[in-house]
């Protein structure tokens, strides 16, 4: 008999005033015991709704409409609260993807054990702390942990320490719903290695939640796929990856590319090949042509494209970064001050494409801080052609600003909830440009044109609710287009979209780049982007410069350590195949 | 034009849509979804379906329509004094007459006017004055956003009621304007601090940091970006100033304070005190105005319940189990 056995299950959303929507459709699946289950599905495909459901933690407007959730023979769906309680114990647990908000901040870790020993009684007193340090080493957690608060742990941390309370109800289900994904690129690594290891060694069923494929395949021994509410196919790893028989499914796996292959291709974005010999020398980074012909390549796309001149406005200029720090004074009391950003020089020449990438914390949104004049450095000087970044007052930031302009990272925040696409686009054209009234609103509705937000006049009028994720971000970056600038910082202007948004995306900026000639500084974590995007790639390592070069160059041949560390924490689905 | 309804996600690959001939000068101004109205109607809504607020928005409107109908609804003058002295009620006056010989269901009716227009118009004036200064406040730093800091601690650390008397004690013979200015100048300063910290966290946002580098100034980010943002905290903080207005106002007028000839509850309960109302029997005198007061009051307090669902639905009654 299988451990879950759900039959037919719907949830539906009843928001008071809203339609009801159904956010699973008619789900069906089994999961064994000791089986490792991925559910993969972008944003919006009801992956977590069905989490919760089956874990029974859906509340209130969703609601299961119909179905059975069968537990170890038990329907679990109409359960009434008391027994579901108990039932946790031994039952099922869930980590969740804000696990590390999970935990009390005035707690102490000790204390949350001792809660939950506490609550289900399954762990004779004496025997507690014991538990509770087989536990926490089990996270690969040091024992004095449990003598810590919650905001004393780092994020990946608070993650284990979150893994480690669901299991110390030995649940013979765990959920986990995206556990990694709010954590950063290494970290997220080794917490999906504890994971493995753990479901190994403890043998309990998982069920792992994730819009990334890549992690999903890496992990798991079958893989379910959802998209809109349906589970569009339910197969064995291998056959997902190697024989994927959804169209969905297909689509998901091929936004997967290694960073460090040869000739790198994306879906819908140009092919970025390489000449580079073997030995790094006389290398020549060349834009290879797909053969499907593919509409953007027909844009001059030249890496070196000549830079374009604006009547009226001052020539291209290079933005020169010499030994600039950046030190920010100490967070709390007997702490060191923290070191942002250390000694990093470079120059982003007009028309060239640099990525900046590196773990959280490395100082790479500080760097761009800095050089948009938001932030101060320390030490070290920031010139923009005449201009002396780091010197500048109200006017002169103003000037700075029509020529640099910044793509934010989370589309969602970064547009005012209240006002329609056309207010945010007519700001920086009333402020920048001399257009007014019918000529400013035509240039709004050519940004929109530009970015491809067509019918022009339905997204003008549209407000920021009413657009996904991916839209919003080519709104963005629009706005940032109004001023017709010279340089584009693009802080991680993907990571908060789809997989299937981000290929759009990244397309857009590229072509815009070549076509109008902008510079632009791409600050990421994503190798595969990075290599897809630009031509130049400097890698921060806690605020210092640990490699620099051409894109192509570095992810090939990696140097440093740091370097070969972020490449091998990129999920592979190729990888998984390989490995097993 | 051609409407396309639905259309997919532009995928960057497609070329970008030609525009024949590039600019159309003529293009129609675009009917918004975000028409002041529609919000307007809809945040009605919103508090209307909250039970608690529905019985406030009720009670509120009785209190201003009897305000604003007191000659009509009222069956004698609010200052006719011609009737025998404190009479028990009876069936030519319901609630009895004052120890001066006035009607007091009358007295009762005409003084909704001077609390609500009092609560309605310091209420107003002490919000405005929070909004300017919280959301300045909220968005500069350095050593002036220090000063106003100081200043307003001053106005908050001194206690309420004994600064009203002394500065309505300073400024004699005002009346009401001068009660107003009163509950103004001490009521302001807590709807500015609340404004002061939500300005502070709406300041870190992104579109925030986006209009900066739109070209906007500090003004414009405050009034245009910020602003419309806090709408539900700002109407919040309008029915809390009403509600202590209108607390202050018939405590100042009890304690004799201001015009004591004009009619409104406070100014009935302090002859009703003088009087000694109670002594003789006479506790309809007392009682009448007293409710009213703590009815009004509750009405907007009750009011202010629906208000918190604007800007968090979570609070929205019936979504929760």
């Amino acid at each position: 008999m299988s451990l879950l056995e759900a039959n037919n299950l719907s949830v539906i959303y009843e928001p008071r005033g809203a339609e009801p929507t159904y956010a699973v459709k008619n789900a069906s699946f089994s999961l064994e015991r000791g089986e490792f289950v991925g559910l993969v599905g972008e944003s919006g495909s009801g992956k977590s709704t069905l989490g919760f459901a089956v874990t029974r933690l859906a509340k209130a407007p969703a609601r299961i409409s119909q179905g059975t959730i069968l537990f170890d023979g038990r329907d679990i769906a109409s359960m009434d609260e008391e027994e579901l309680r108990k039932q946790r114990q031994g039952g099922f647990a869930m980590v969740l993807q804000s696990g590390m908000n999970a935990l009390n901040p005035v707690r102490s870790i000790r204390k949350h054990f001792g809660d939950i020993f506490a609550a289900h009684d399954h762990v004779p007193k004496s025997k507690r702390l014991a538990r509770a340090y087989e536990l926490v080493e089990k996270v690969e957690l040091p024992r004095d942990v449990l003598d810590r608060f919650p905001g004393e742990l780092s994020g990946g941390m608070r993650q284990r320490v979150s893994i480690a309370l669901a299991l110390s109800l030995e649940p013979q289900l765990m959920v986990f719903d995206e556990p990694t994904t709010a954590l950063d690129v290494l970290v997220q690594h080794a917490v999906m290695g504890t994971i493995r290891e753990l479901q190994k060694s403890e043998n309990f069923t998982a069920l792992l939640i994730s819009h990334d494929l890549g992690v999903v395949l890496e992990s798991t021994s079958r893989v379910m796929v959802m998209s809109e509410g349906v589970i569009v196919e339910d197969g064995t790893s291998e056959q997902i990856l190697h024989d994927p028989q959804h169209e969905y499914t297909q689509m998901l796996l091929g936004h997967y590319a290694d960073p460090r292959a040869e000739v790198v291709e994306v879906p819908g974005l140009l092919v970025r090949g390489s000449t580079i010999s073997l030995t790094g020398h006389d290398t020549v980074l060349g834009v290879v042509s797909p053969a499907d012909g593919d509409p953007v390549t027909a844009a001059p796309s030249a890496p070196a494209t000549p830079v374009r001149r604006r009547a009226g406005r001052p020539d291209a200029a290079a933005i020169v970064v010499d030994d600039v720090s950046k030190v920010y004074p100490r967070p709390r009391r007997g702490s060191d001050p923290v070191t942002a950003v250390d000694h990093v020089s470079f120059t982003l020449e007009p028309g060239q494409s640099m990525a900046l990438v590196g773990a959280s914390g490395s100082g790479k949104s500080t760097l761009a801080k800095l050089i948009t004049g938001v932030e101060r450095p320390t030490s070290g000087t920031i010139h923009f052609g005449e201009a002396r970044v780091d010197r500048l007052r109200r006017t002169g930031l103003r000037d700075l600003r029509r020529e640099v302009q910044m793509v934010f990272q989370d589309p969602y925040s970064a547009l005012n909830p209240l006002h329609t696409v056309e207010y945010a686009l007519m700001r920086p054209v009333l402020n920048y440009t001399d257009l007014r009234g019918a000529a400013a609103r035509t240039r709004v509705l050519e940004l929109l044109d530009t970015v491809g937000l067509t019918p022009v006049e339905q997204f003008a009028a549209k407000l920021p609710h009413q657009l996904s994720g991916g839209q919003r971000q080519r709104v963005v970056i629009a706005r940032a287009l109004a001023c017709d600038p010279q340089v584009i910082i693009a802080d991680e202007p993907v990571s908060m979209l789809d997989v299937s948004l981000r290929a759009g995306v990244l397309a857009l900026l590229d072509g815009l780049r070549v076509t109008f000639g902008v510079s632009m500084l791409y600050i990421t974590h994503d190798l595969l982007s990075a290599r897809l995007v630009t031509d130049q790639i400097m890698v921060l390592n806690q605020g210092r410069v640990v490699e620099s070069g051409q894109t192509a160059q570095v992810l090939r041949f990696p140097q440093d350590p740091y370097t070969m560390q972020l490449l091998e924490a990129i999920p592979q689905p190729q990888r998984a195949g390989a490995g097993r | 034009m051609t409407a396309v309804v639905n259309l997919p996600e532009p995928t960057g690959s497609t070329p970008p849509h030609q525009t024949a001939g590039g600019a159309d000068p003529a293009v129609p101004k675009p009917h918004g979804p975000a028409s002041p109205l529609r919000v307007l109607s809809r945040g009605a809504s919103t508090i209307w379906s909250n039970k608690k607020a529905r019985i406030g928005v009720v009670l509120l409107l009785a209190f201003v329509a009897l305000a604003i109908f007191a000659p009509l609804i009222a069956p004698y003058g609010a200052s006719e004094n011609g009737f025998g002295r404190n009479q028990s009620p009876s069936g030519s006056h319901w609630f009895g007459t004052t120890a001066a010989g006035e009607d007091v269901l009358s007295q009762v009716i005409f003084g909704a006017r001077i609390s609500v227009l009092v609560g309605f118009i310091a209420g107003f004036l002490s919000t405005l004055i929070a909004v300017v200064v919280g959301l300045s406040w909220g968005y500069i730093r350095g050593p002036l956003a220090e000063i106003i800091n100081f200043i307003v601690n001053l106005v908050l650390v001194i206690p309420g009621l004994p600064l009203m008397i002394v500065i309505a004690a300073y400024l004699q013979n005002g009346g009401m304007t001068m009660i107003i200015f009163v509950v103004v100048l001490t009521g302001w300063a807590y709807g500015a601090r609340v404004l002061r910290s939500q300005t502070q966290s709406i300041r870190g946002r992104d579109f925030i940091t986006a209009a900066q580098f739109a070209g906007d100034g500090a003004t414009r980010i405050v009034f245009h970006e910020i602003l419309p943002n806090m709408t539900s905290l700002i109407t919040g903080s309008f029915f809390g100033a009403a509600t202590s207005a209108i607390l202050a106002e018939s405590g100042l007028s009890f304690l004799g304070i201001g015009d004591t000839t004009t009619v409104s509850w406070g100014s009935m309960l302090f002859w009703a005190s003088n009087s000694n109302a109670l002594l003789t029997g006479q506790w309809v005198l007392l009682f009448a105005p007293g409710l009213c007061i703590a009815l009004i009051a509750t009405s907007l307090t009750l009011i202010n319940f629906g208000v918190d669902g604007l800007s968090n639905p979570r609070l929205r009654e019936g979504t929760g189990r």
